[in-house]
């Protein structure tokens, strides 16, 4: 039995799927734990806790923000909205990468959703992204209906589970709003 | 979980069972004062009054009077019990703590347990290949493994009678923690990950595969690859989720040219890769007689130092995440270059012809595999996949009507 055996192994959090109408609703954030290290989730209104997500739209605008600190903000577009991404110093990977992308073109992010409060007291989600690469039409098809399915599993679990429940007291959740949402989104990519 | 009438009703009748009758309202008493002032956990509040109890009526808390504990067979004891069991000792370890005298596994027709004598218990060590009968043991439970633990009181017999011990091996699919004896190939070996190894990787059968390791104590032998073994009595361990197979308990026996089909290849993983690790691109391998690790920017082996003269790899290692879970996976050089769409030698073109190297070799990679949807199969190496073969996902139109048609469904309407 050794050290390392015994040792619980660091677990990565997976990248959740969700559609950029439902992330544009969420706005609680908490963290797991009281450490300084604990991760942070953002709670989506359809009942589940995301430390990381995956998205891949559109890339329709990409901005260079900063002096001294150079950072990156670029808007991803899916067929239900728009998802606000945005890399600096400390995503050096992923601000490398979107250096060398132009806008028009699809693209595939791995990240980690922020809810953050402007001095105007108004709400917004953003990505700080880990990853930005290219993709192809074909991989955003199978996004839409990867977080189709994804999203109708939250709906179908709603209520039963413990986010779940903890996401209807905070956000009020029309489950068929999401649907439609869902359906929607659907259709858009219908050939 | 048991609830506080159970345990009384539990302590009642094991006081009872020795010939004292005893009021249920006494023994809840008892045990509401320790759980509610004193905060003690019920479990623990259970044992200190069966023995108060035992004390006060002045009892044999083992074999005495009229209540002996009735024996049973190995593979019916539970955590929590106190049991009398008679078996063969099949195999005895050094222990791991000074506190502890021995630890083995005994066995009986019906199963086998671990064993654990405690070295304050004073009692003699058991002698491998004997049997003996233990009177008033007690079931432990010990990262999720049944144990029987020799007390003070537990007496132990020798019995002279050497029976027949017939173990019952099992499909590696059936294996729980616990005891279990298969026949397995050993299919895949692994270097050892800590000094204290003799030996790792994977046996398999028809039903499976398992993880092995051999410890560096005692005067084991190793085993040889693609070989069939019988393994007899080998404790199996589960660490974060998986079994694991030690095989310095028990005892193995090589069987000569014969062969064992093995079930491989069962792990899948689909999703995305979201992530490649700094171990990914291009890599030198260790020229070393199968030796084969990794070496550093800087040429060195772990094992045998600085290397002039190295092979090229190309690997990816990586995470592929399917919204649920996110799985390791190690991609081979062939499933790698068909992925990134880069052969080895172009990766060592770039290398070597570009002044950000091995940089530039990961970073293209990246940008052709990362944020692709991926089916890959291979086999499970304790966590992490070793992806055998791996293609891209594509578009599915039969997936998109049944979404659709999911979605359109109202649930609430489908309930009237």
């Amino acid at each position: 039995m050794t050290e390392t055996d015994r040792q619980a192994r660091f677990r990565r959090e997976p990248a959740r799927r969700v559609f950029a109408a439902e992330l544009r609703e969420s706005r609680l954030q908490f963290k797991d734990g009281n450490d300084e290290k604990s991760p942070s989730f953002v709670l989506l209104p359809t009942g589940d806790r995301s430390n990381r997500i995956f998205l891949v739209g559109k890339m329709t605008q990409k901005d260079k923000k900063g002096d001294q600190n150079v950072f990156f903000t670029i808007r991803v577009e899916d067929t239900t909205g728009t998802f606000f991404v945005n890399a600096g110093s400390y995503q050096d990977e992923a601000m490398r990468q979107i250096r060398q992308i132009e806008p028009g073109g699809y693209v595939a992010v791995v990240g980690k959703p922020t809810v953050r409060t402007t001095p105007d007291g108004s709400v917004f989600v953003s990505v700080r992204a880990e990853s930005v690469t290219p993709v192809d039409e074909e991989t955003f098809r199978i996004w839409t209906l990867d977080t189709a399915e994804q999203t109708l599993g939250r709906l179908d679990r709603f209520g039963e589970t413990e986010d779940s429940v903890k996401a209807r007291e905070f956000y009020t959740t029309d489950t068929r709003k999401y649907r439609q949402i869902v359906y929607d989104a659907l259709v858009r990519i219908q050939p | 979980m048991d609830s506080v009438p159970d345990v009384v009703e539990r302590i009642s009748l094991k006081i009872e069972e020795k010939g004292v009758s005893v009021s249920r309202e006494k023994v809840a008493g008892k045990l509401n004062l320790l759980i509610s002032d004193f905060g003690i956990p019920l479990e623990e509040a259970e044992r200190v009054v069966t023995n108060e109890l035992i004390r006060e009526y002045n009892l044999s808390p083992s074999s005495g009077g009229g209540g002996q504990v009735q024996q049973r067979e190995i593979k019916e004891v539970q955590p929590g019990e106190w049991v009398t069991i008679e078996g063969k000792v099949v195999s005895v370890t050094e222990p791991p703590s000074p506190s502890i005298a021995q630890t083995g596994i005994i066995a009986d027709s019906s199963g086998a347990i671990p064993f654990v004598i405690w070295a304050k218990a004073n009692a003699p060590l058991l002698e491998e290949r004997s049997w003996y009968r233990l009177e008033a043991a007690v079931v432990d439970e010990y990262r999720g493994v049944p144990n029987v633990k020799i007390h003070s009181g537990t007496t132990i017999v020798p019995l002279d009678d050497d029976r027949a011990l017939f173990p019952s091996v099992v499909p590696i699919s059936d294996l729980k923690p616990g005891v279990g004896s298969i026949r397995a190939k050993f299919i895949e070996e692994w270097e050892p990950r800590h000094e204290r190894m003799r030996q790792t990787g994977i046996l398999g059968d028809e039903s499976g595969t398992i993880k092995f390791v051999l410890w560096n104590n005692g005067e084991r032998e190793k085993l040889t690859l693609n070989s069939v073994y019988t393994i007899y009595y080998s404790s199996i361990e589960e660490f974060n989720g998986r079994l694991s197979l030690n095989l310095n308990t028990g005892m193995y026996i090589p069987e000569e040219g014969v062969d064992l089909e093995v079930a491989r290849g069962t792990h899948e993983a689909s999703g995305v890769i979201a992530h490649l690790g700094p171990g990914s691109g291009l890599i030198k391998r260790c020229p070393v007689e199968s030796c084969n690790k990794a070496l550093s920017r800087y040429n060195e082996c772990p094992i045998h130092d600085i290397q002039k003269e190295f092979r090229w790899d190309l690997r990816i290692t990586g995470v592929i995440d399917n919204g649920e879970e996110a799985t390791n996976v190690l991609i081979q050089r062939d499933v790698a270059e068909a992925l990134s769409k880069m052969t080895l030698e172009d990766a060592i073109s770039v290398a070597e012809n570009n002044p950000l190297g091995y940089d530039d070799v990961l970073d293209r990679m990246k940008h052709a595999v990362t944020g692709r949807y991926v089916q890959c199969r291979g086999n499970d190496m304790g966590g992490t996949i070793l992806v055998r073969d791996c293609s891209r996902a594509a578009f599915d139109a039969t997936r998109h009507t049944a979404l659709l048609n999911r979605a359109a469904a109202s649930p609430e309407g489908d309930r009237k």
